[in-house]
Parts: C-alpha cells; structure tokens; sequence
C-alpha cells in the first residue's frame, strides 16, 4: 500500500550502475525512499548512520560471492533486527543460498530475476513489517 | 562497474569546506574566537553527510589520504578568513601515528594559502587503535613544536578516555553533544560536565562545549564555568565568506 510504502526506506547494494538506477526509479516511483550504494563499505557507512526497513544487496559486492560475503546480513542485523534483507546472487550454490537463511537473510533470489520479480518479494516484506 | 567512490572524494574540488563559529560567552556578547573546519563530501552522492563519509574513509582505512584533502579544502577557504581566528582541524588519530608525511604536508599546504600555523589547532578524533604509539607522540610534539594546539575530541565517549587525555595533555578538550544536549534539566549531566570541568584545568586545558543549541543549555554552560561554545544556538556551520557575519 502507498500509504505504508511512503515511510519505507530501502537501500540497494549493487556495483552495476543500471542495475541501481533501474531499481532506484521503480521503487521511487512506488512512493519508497530509496539510498543506493556501489561498494560495501559505502554500503556500511550507510547503515551505520540510518536506518533501512529493507536491503536489496548483490552477495558478489559483499564480498567474493561465497558464505563469507554473508556478513552483510550480520552488519545489517547488528544496526536493526528490524530490516528486512534481500540476496540478489548470480553464481548462489544451495549451500550459500541455505546459509542465507540461516544467518537471517530474508529472500534469496537467483539472477536474473526481473524487477517485478524482485519488487513482489520487496514490497511483500515491507508489508509485513 | 562505477568508479570507486574513494576516488571520487579525492578528485580536487570534491570536498566543499565549511566552518562552525566558536564563541566565547562571558558575560557579555558572545564573540567569536575561532572555527571548527568541516567537510562535506561530493555533492550528490552519499558522502554530502560528513558522518557517511568518514564511516566510509575509516572502512577503507584511508584516513590519511582523505584528511589530506580535506584539511587543503579548509585551508584554500580560510584563507579569506581574519587571521585572528583560530582554525580547528579534525584528523585522525591514525593519521598522527602512521602518515610520516603528515607535518611536512601540513607545513606546505599552511605555507601556500597563507595561513600561519600558530592559529591552528589539531583535533584528534577516532583514536581507535592500532596506530603506531611512538611515532604518534613524536608527530605531537612536532605539532607543538610549530605552535599548533592539540584538543581530544567526543571526550568521555569511546576511545577518548583518560588513558588517551594522559598520552596526548590536550589544550583543549571538546565536550561531545551527548553530555550537553539538555544539560539545563538534567543534574547528572551537569555532574558529569562539572567534572570534566575539574580535570580540564587541572590539565591546564580549556573546554569547548559542542552542539549548544538552545540559551538554557548555554546559560548552564556558563554557569558551570564553560566558556567556549559552539551549536546551533549560536550559529550553523557556513562557508568562509559568511563567517565575517559573526
């Protein structure tokens, strides 16, 4: 609902560009604040100092795309335990996608995935916050 | 793939400097003592917010590098500043303990804008180690040496304890917002700023207050025996050519 959406803030974790603005203007145009970040560290300084209702983040940019990069879901929780955490992966193995799960992640998608794809999964967690 | 965002803060021109007026409240009118130099990262980009961009720069472990660049931002401004004003810079504690270049770079930056490095005081923030403890001393004395005054700043929060106000004998100690934030209606508050107060001269040290934002608070302060004041209650922080409005 738009009414809820407008107070929803959403960072999105990408390193490719288009992919960001793609994500940015559809989820603007849906009435969402939307922070975008290129790098990891960009992407922690910003969760450092606000506070998201939801994270979009490529595993691959939070690391080298193995369980290891699944310290973000930690970093993420560590700030809030609130926010909702989505996994974009293109290379994600069951193992990594299972380990998602448990540390927290709240979806585990598989690229490709269309925006709507992704915008179903993102609004259907901010609804049930 | 984007360029990284670390490059982008060091392109010349990238970091916007402005400055927060201190003032000295002493009865009378406040007048204005020195500046608070600050940084504001590219504009558009997430690093606009000061505390984005140094969570950033201390992630990447390139505090050196970034308070460089800003520090030659806020000299380049000052230098249409009245030279009576002292000018207060934020560098890291690591950047004291691990850029061997740091003097010579502050010594030459100083030199060709103009501004005499006796108006200069270093604030030490993040001391979070590890840096090197010698050559962190040893970058300190150098400091005083060429007549900079050294003030330890969020002091009574995190890594700025009594162990860091015994290794650096700061001329000033800044009292971070947390304490001052409605110290007016709050007697533990102001138990704690009395204290600090205490230990401040005995260190032969002077206390800014920082984030003073309404006249109860102020009028605390000064009742207190705090003199040096900055916060919105007395002014934003603007850039080089408004400060003369002060």
């Amino acid at each position: 609902m738009l009414s809820e959406a407008v107070r929803n803030r959403i960072l999105i974790v990408d390193d490719e560009e288009l992919i960001v603005l793609a994500m940015r203007r559809y989820f603007e145009g849906l009435g969402y604040t939307v922070d975008s970040a290129y790098e990891l560290e960009e992407a922690q300084a910003l969760l450092a100092n606000r506070r998201y209702d939801l994270v979009i983040a490529d595993l691959r940019l939070t690391g080298i795309g193995g369980v290891e990069g699944l310290q973000i879901v930690a970093d993420i929780h560590q700030r809030s335990s609130e926010t909702r955490v989505i996994l974009l992966s293109a290379y994600g193995t069951p193992e990594i996608e299972r380990e998602s799960y448990n540390r927290g992640a709240d979806a585990f998608l598989h690229k490709p995935k269309s925006m709507m794809e992704i915008a179903n999964v993102a609004v259907n967690l901010l609804e049930h916050l | 793939m984007t360029e990284s965002a670390l490059n982008r803060i060091l392109q010349p021109g990238a970091i916007t400097p402005v400055y927060q007026p201190i003032f000295r409240v002493n009865g009378g009118a406040p007048s204005i003592e020195g500046v608070e130099c600050l940084s504001r990262g590219p504009k558009g980009t997430n690093f606009e917010s000061a505390a984005v961009l140094f969570e950033y720069v201390r992630l990447k472990r390139e505090e050196s590098l970034v308070d460089r660049a800003c520090i030659a931002a806020a000299f380049r401004g000052a230098s249409s500043l009245p030279a009576t004003l002292r000018l207060g810079l934020n560098v890291h504690a690591s950047t004291l303990g691990r850029d061997h270049g740091f003097i010579p770079f502050l010594q030459s930056t100083a030199a060709a804008t103009g501004i005499a490095l006796s108006r200069v005081i270093i604030e030490i923030v993040e001391h979070a180690p590890p840096w090197d403890g010698l050559s962190f001393q040893s970058t300190l004395e150098q400091l005083r040496e060429l007549g900079m005054a050294i003030a330890l700043d969020d002091i009574g929060l995190g890594q700025s304890n009594f162990k860091m106000l015994l290794d650096v004998r700061p001329d000033y100690l800044k009292l971070d917002r947390y304490f001052v934030d409605g110290c007016a209606g709050d007697p533990h508050r102001r138990a704690v700023i009395t204290a600090l107060r205490t230990l401040a001269r005995d260190f032969d040290a002077e206390i800014v207050a920082e984030g003073v934002e309404n006249a109860a608070d102020a009028g605390t302060l000064q009742g207190l025996g705090i003199t040096l004041m900055q916060g919105f209650h007395f002014a934003h922080p603007v850039a080089a050519d408004a400060v003369h409005e002060f």
